[in-house]
């Protein structure tokens, strides 16, 4: 209840952190190791990079292979590689203010710890070399953690693939969508004309 | 500089440009740009800073890889601090119009009277407004609820509150002409939703007003009682970094309509008019709760005008938080930031898509002690937005996942999902309590907001709000504030209409002060 508390006063991510907790001061330590000591597995790019480095490219093309639709969908279902969700995500954080592009960075940094890993999903390999179901159990743990913060992290991560991977075309009929209608042409109607009960009308 | 009287791209102006008018307005959405309308149709010279580009309906191809990048706040991610609450709000010329799902209400008598009464609003009642609002709904086409507009998705809604005897009620809309295509979010391709670019903003430029895209106003130039001038950031829309700089200088007076979050955080940033201490306090989102219902046959919520019916048999549930129930339209990308869990879990629901039906919960906020939440200012001078969950918001939405949950089963759901990250499967009235014992918080369920609100209240006490209640700053006597973010409390009803409303009065107000 107390964290329930802390969370309600609306503490943002960075004081918290450096509020401490022993939760906080590990992630302060794990989100400043630099890369070259994780040695991250690199995930080529489809195209010059805009804002993230190949190895946070890396890690979240990592992830949104994960976050995505994974190994029990079948071959019908493009991977997220495929539709190259990382790069959609690397152009789109180019534009965001550049302070968002920063803390997305920290955040994917903080991710591919093992450091991290190793506390809260017994994972301690870089999330990029961990195995997939090493990886799914690090996304659970960041998904319901009780830490707001990692909490929030996760719904970062997840929110990115899926915007870039349900947005594409490619997915729109695998999810029973037949795309928008071709104007002027309109779509086929959906549904018998409705019986209404009597309306009262909202003024 | 000389410009014709048009919306002006940002990619046409030099390096560094200034203007002078009468009136600069920031913001061309609902507030913005019907106050531009009324200044320049009375023969003022005005000019009107957008931040969003200028797009038309050649642009609106109803795909959301685009349209949430380019019509929506920080390209689509906006959100609390947090990212507990997903917020959607418009940023092109026309501001929230342009993606606004064309529900239109006036605000409710009730609130009118929460205002008078607790937050010192003095001479703004339904019949000081009722001119305003017959001439927004004239100029946006606003007719009676239609029954034809009611898709698949609505009608669940409906037939369950009906069966409850909970009254829906059919949703006035802001349309001409409309095909019923369901891409209202997206911006309307046949220009048939009545959005302030085609109908206010087209006013004003035919008026003589000038319109600036791409121009984001970073700071006002107060000094002492008087404003002078804005200065904006020209902004390259491919990359939205600045390229160039325009200064913007008034002669008489600078509105602000950039919304409930820009608003306050233009001020706090420009360390202007802060006296009250109240700028960037008490903003309202009407805290909104999605639930998933899957039926039998299709429901399509993909298709079909977005909202029809409204339910608003809860907005009064005493000393507890009310709300009230619309729907959501369900395109795959919208749907499935919505949709708890990933990968296999995640895909599961998603296959389902085309049985969904979206009904959502709105929490009226600010009515009761709750206080709502924070804009402030990083030091890079972005708009940070804090809003805790406190318990009476909790409370509420808890309730109104459990009504909704009731109504969907009496509308013949198969099953019903909450959008907990553990979601609830609820098929019968039994399941029902599982709702009240699932851990609701921030990240531990979905919450969405369209509508903002507050953050520079309107009131007649200069140490309880930021401007009185015609608009006018109470420490800056050329500065009127003309958004959402000048309502003490959230409106229960969709507020666009009544951002409109009250523009139109302040404006017309200006004009009279001037003679």
């Amino acid at each position: 209840m107390a964290r329930t508390n802390r969370e309600a006063s609306g503490i943002d991510r960075r004081r918290f952190l450096k509020r401490g907790l022993a939760g906080g001061g590990l992630l302060i330590v794990a989100g400043a190791l630099p890369f070259a000591i994780r040695s991250t597995r690199r995930w080529p790019p489809h195209a010059p990079l805009r804002l993230l480095s190949p190895d946070e490219y890396a890690v979240f093309a990592a992830a949104a292979a994960r976050l995505v639709p994974g190994d029990g969908a079948g071959p019908r279902w493009p991977s997220a590689d495929a539709l190259d969700c990382a790069g959609k995500v690397d152009a789109l954080m180019a534009t965001v203010h550049p302070e968002i592009g920063k803390d997305f960075r920290r955040l994917l940094r903080l991710f591919e710890s093992g450091l991290l890993g190793a506390v809260i999903a017994g994972s301690p390999r870089p999330f990029t070399r961990a195995r997939a179901a090493d990886q799914d159990a690090r996304l659970e743990a960041w998904r319901r953690s009780r830490f707001g913060l990692l909490r929030s992290g996760y719904q970062a991560m997840k929110r990115l693939a899926d915007a870039t991977y349900y947005s594409s075309p490619e997915v729109y009929a695998l999810v029973g969508y037949p795309g928008p209608p071709v104007v002027p042409n309109l779509p086929p109607p959906n549904s018998p004309p409705p019986t209404l009960p009597t309306p009262s009308v909202p003024r | 500089m000389k410009v014709a009287n048009r919306i002006i791209d940002g990619a046409e102006l030099p390096d560094l440009s200034s203007i002078e008018v009468d009136y600069v307005v920031v913001g061309s959405g609902a507030g913005g740009s019907v106050a531009a309308a009324v200044l320049a149709e009375a023969g003022a010279k005005v000019a009107v800073l957008e931040e969003g580009g200028h797009y038309t309906r050649r642009d609106f191809n109803m795909q959301e890889s685009w349209a949430y990048p380019a019509l929506y706040q920080d390209h689509g991610n906006r959100a609390t601090d947090d990212l507990a609450i997903m917020i959607l709000q418009g940023r092109s010329v026309g501001g929230g119009t342009t993606v606004n799902w064309t529900s239109s209400f006036r605000t409710p008598e009730a609130t009118l009277r929460l205002w008078a009464e607790r937050h010192g609003v003095r001479g703004l009642d339904a019949a000081t407004l009722a001119p305003h609002f017959e001439a927004v709904e004239k100029r946006l086409d606003i007719g009676p609820g239609n029954p034809d507009d009611v898709n698949a998705n609505n009608r669940k809604l409906l037939e369950g509150a009906a069966k409850l005897g909970w009254a829906p009620e059919l949703i006035h809309r802001s349309v001409k002409g409309c095909a019923r295509l369901g891409y209202c979010g997206l911006g309307c391709p046949l220009d048939a939703k009545r959005t302030a670019r085609t109908t206010y903003l087209a006013d004003a430029v035919t008026a003589g007003a000038q319109v600036y895209a791409d121009c984001r106003v970073k700071l006002v130039e107060a000094d002492r009682r008087r404003v002078r001038a804005v200065t904006a950031d020209v902004l390259d829309r491919a990359t939205d970094r600045p390229r160039a700089r325009l200064v913007a200088y008034a002669r008489h007076g600078v509105l602000l309509a950039a919304g409930a979050i820009n608003t306050p955080a233009l001020l706090l940033r420009s360390e202007a008019g802060l006296e009250s201490g109240m700028v960037g306090r008490r903003t309202f989102l009407h805290p909104t709760v999605p639930l998933i219902s899957f039926y039998d046959q299709p429901i399509e919520a993909f298709y079909g005008a977005p909202q029809s019916v409204a339910v608003h048999h809860f907005a009064d549930r005493g000393a507890q938080v009310g709300y009230f129930f619309e729907t959501a339209p369900a395109q795959p990308m919208l749907s499935a930031l919505a949709m708890p869990g990933f990968g296999d879990s995640h895909r599961r629901i998603m296959e389902r898509l085309p049985y969904a039906q979206a009904t959502i919960a709105l929490l009226i906020d600010g009515h009761k002690d709750d206080v709502g939440g924070t804009v402030e200012v990083s030091g890079d001078g972005r708009a940070r937005l804090r809003y805790p969950l406190h318990g009476s918001l909790r409370q509420a939405a808890v309730a109104a996942i459990t009504d909704m949950a009731r109504l969907q089963l009496a509308a013949g759901a198969r099953d019903v999902m909450t959008l907990h990250e553990t979601p609830i499967v609820i098929r019968s009235e039994a399941d029902l309590a599982q709702i009240a014992a699932a851990p609701f918080g921030p990240n531990r369920h979905t919450i969405f907001s369209a509508h903002q609100m507050g953050g520079s209240a309107m009131g007649e006490d200069p140490s309880r709000s930021v401007v009185n209640s015609r608009g006018r700053h109470h420490g800056i006597d050329n500065l009127w504030i003309v958004d959402g973010s000048i309502f003490p409390t959230s409106l229960g009803v969709n507020p666009q209409v009544s951002i409109y409303a009250h523009a139109r009065l302040f404006a017309t107000e200006i004009l009279k002060a001037r003679g």
